[in-house]
């Protein structure tokens, strides 16, 4: 309790608070842009964070990431496109129900919603770590091995349409983290002669490349504009009451979040399908989803907020990110020279704490930013994107070029680009890529300690064997889904032709 | 989805593959310890990637279909844009970022940036010319902000201009 309160104390230094505000701030903005998400966002902050005290830079980080569901709602409400991949499913009620002249009302739900699933998130995090420390503690290098392989397997069968283009889109990541310097030996791997390779290629790049980049490209491509000023509407509080009223749905979603949040693979862009879906299935009235029923704007915006918290819980205590927003939240630690992993609950409990208090106060901020600044933020959704693109060509660049300022720096941006624009349009998913390039250095360490200190009997460990029994399970239950939702398809479509 | 379109999700595909049957070959140049990672994740990964060609030679062979990119990403939804004016125009953007490097390699990051602010403001977004100029002093200020705040370098050109400049 002491450490938890002294956290407390910490995170309401006006130096910290002033870099969650920041965060939350620069979460706001990168949240309305269409497209842009917690990835790219992240991505840009990490090399501001070179060199700052943990705590500090524990509230720029996760008071962007926090924030970020909360406002991608304002172009999916206001304008019908997704703010990020967490705030797809909210367009579906929230759209028409600024049409009908309701914006005020689904923002005012979609806010309490989110502010509410991100307060239950960080207080599961926060009850899940005295129970969770005596089982992590138990883990050595051979389990986190096989947990490392277990997050990889679940992120490539889950996150794309094909499990195998999502175990290849993993391991072009880790081929790629693989890269430069051997962390067994001094010996540099695939460096095709060039300098620049030799320490390997740095994640800002990665991803920026791969994220910020073809979303710029699409975007351009598209020219997307809007012709006409949305209005917001009347109806602030009827939103907040809508949610109040409706608290055991957002209480059932919140779960949902952090459960989906947990889980290697899934993340954010289904968390929000999944609660929707869920809130469809176990609605008796389901006749109005679809044309502006509130509770399909709450649904997704609680779950969405929620998964933070929960995807925070494998990112600290086993090193295993949940997302590809917190794979870039794992680099940034390792940046502070943080190793995440059983360590977290022993040398750094008080930066857990931290973590979960600025979790908690950025979804307070973010809410009552969304609210107070809803009008200027309602006019800056109609910018077209031509006019932000120049400028955040710019931030890319520039941010890149930090990482070890060098030229190859903005050639590597360029070649990642193309390979994450590429990959973009023929379905490989890149959030395994992403997460494939996080977890080699760490999946080829702990191999090496096994092998070191255990031979081949770290193979027999009960562990091990629990863990591989569910990677195998997983995957082929992953094949076997997929092959039915083939299957499924095919008779439909044999069906319909018919 | 074009067949042509399609074809280039093949010729990935394949690209995909032989870069995994390079790592096993490159792989088994180095010491032991070095080795045993790559190669053994490179053997596993070319041999679902030439399953994965397969997979698509055949998909492609049955007729070309749109793939939605799945769960974990946004998808590429085209609409109404045919997909030869989507690669056009993605040639174009890379050309302009390959013409903005040369530009950096000759001038500086600041300037390169700002002029290239400016171009695009006046020609893509038809802005009058005194609002593209201000668009462009608005980035190299930005820029000068954050260098000297947070002790940030940007790429210097062969031709030597003073800060904020150069």
């Amino acid at each position: 309790m002491e450490v938890v309160l002294q956290s407390l104390a910490v995170v309401l230094q006006p130096a910290h608070l002033l870099m969650l505000i920041c965060g939350v701030v620069m979460g706001l903005s990168i949240g309305i842009l269409p497209g842009l998400g917690g990835i790219v966002g992240m991505t840009i902050l990490l090399p501001v964070i070179y060199g700052m005290d943990p705590h500090s830079a524990f509230g720029l980080l996760i008071g962007m990431v926090a924030v970020i569901p909360t406002s991608d709602t304002f172009p999916s409400v206001m304008m019908g496109i997704p703010g990020s991949s967490a705030s797809q499913a909210t367009i579906m009620d929230g759209y028409p129900l600024a049409k009908k002249g309701e914006a005020a009302r689904a923002l005012g739900a979609a806010f309490t919603a989110s502010l509410i699933g991100g307060l239950f998130g960080a207080l599961v995090l926060t009850l899940i770590i005295p129970i969770a420390r005596p089982i992590v503690l138990a883990f050595g290098s051979p389990e986190l091995f096989m947990l490392a392989l277990l997050g990889m397997s679940m992120v490539g069968v889950l996150s794309g349409n094909k499990p195998i283009k999502g175990m290849l889109a993993a391991g072009i990541g880790v081929m790629i983290g693989a890269l430069g310097d051997a962390p067994a030996v001094p010996e540099y791997r695939y460096t095709f002669g060039i300098d620049y390779l030799m320490d390997g290629v740095p994640l800002v790049v990665v991803g920026l490349g791969l994220f910020a980049f073809p979303e710029i490209v699409d975007l351009l491509i598209k020219g997307r504009s809007i012709s006409e000023v949305p209005t917001l509407g009347k109806g602030w509080l009827d939103g907040v009451k809508d949610t109040l009223r409706h608290k055991f749905i957002v209480l059932r979603c919140s779960v949902i979040g952090v459960v989906v949040g947990f889980l290697p693979g899934l993340g954010g862009s289904v968390v929000d399908w999944i609660a929707y879906g869920h809130i469809i299935q176990t609605s008796r009235d389901r006749e109005n989803f679809g044309k502006g029923d509130i509770r399909g704007v709450i649904a997704p915006e609680s779950a969405n907020n929620a998964k933070e918290g929960g995807g925070l819980i494998p990112t600290f205590l086993f090193g295993i990110p949940g997302s590809g927003s917190m794979a870039v939240f794992l680099g940034g630690l390792l940046i502070l020279g943080i190793q995440p992993g059983p360590s977290m609950v022993t040398e750094h409990i008080d930066l857990m704490y931290t973590a979960i208090w600025s979790l908690a106060l950025a979804n307070v901020f973010g809410a009552i930013l969304s609210i107070a600044l809803s009008k200027p933020i309602t006019r800056l959704t109609i910018i077209p994107f031509s006019y932000l693109a120049p400028f955040m060509v710019l931030i890319i660049t520039f941010a890149c070029y930090q990482a070890t300022r060098s030229w190859g720096d903005l050639i590597a941006l360029l070649l990642m680009g193309i390979l994450g624009w590429v990959m973009k349009q023929y379905g490989w998913p890149r959030p395994a890529a992403l997460i494939g390039y996080v977890l080699s250095d760490n999946l080829e360490t702990y191999l090496f300690i096994s092998v070191q200190r255990y031979g081949f009997e770290w193979l027999t460990r009960t562990g091990v064997i629990v863990l591989a029994a569910i990677i195998i399970g997983s995957l082929v239950m992953g094949v076997f889904y997929q092959a039915r939702k083939s299957f499924k398809t095919k008779a439909s479509g044999e069906g319909n032709g018919k | 989805m074009e067949s042509k379109f399609h074809y280039l999700g093949l010729i990935f595909s394949a690209f995909v593959m032989l870069a995994f049957g390079y790592g096993i070959y490159e792989s088994l140049s180095y010491a032991y310890l070095a080795k045993i990672f790559p190669l053994y994740i490179s053997l596993v990964l070319c041999v679902l990637a030439i399953i994965n060609l397969i997979q698509e030679i055949k998909t492609f062979r049955r007729g070309p279909k749109t793939e939605s990119t799945g769960a974990a990403d946004l998808d590429s939804e085209w609409g109404d844009f045919a997909m030869s004016e989507v690669l056009r125009r993605f040639s174009v953007f890379i050309v302009v970022i390959i013409v903005l490097y040369a530009l950096v390699w000759l001038i500086g990051y600041p300037l390169s940036i700002t002029l290239f602010i400016i171009i695009l403001y006046r020609y893509v977004t038809r802005t009058k010319w005194h609002w593209a100029i201000v668009a462009g002093l608005a980035g190299l200020g930005f820029l000068a902000l954050v260098s000297k705040l947070l002790y940030m370098d940007w790429p210097e050109g062969v031709v030597k201009l003073p800060w904020p400049l150069g």
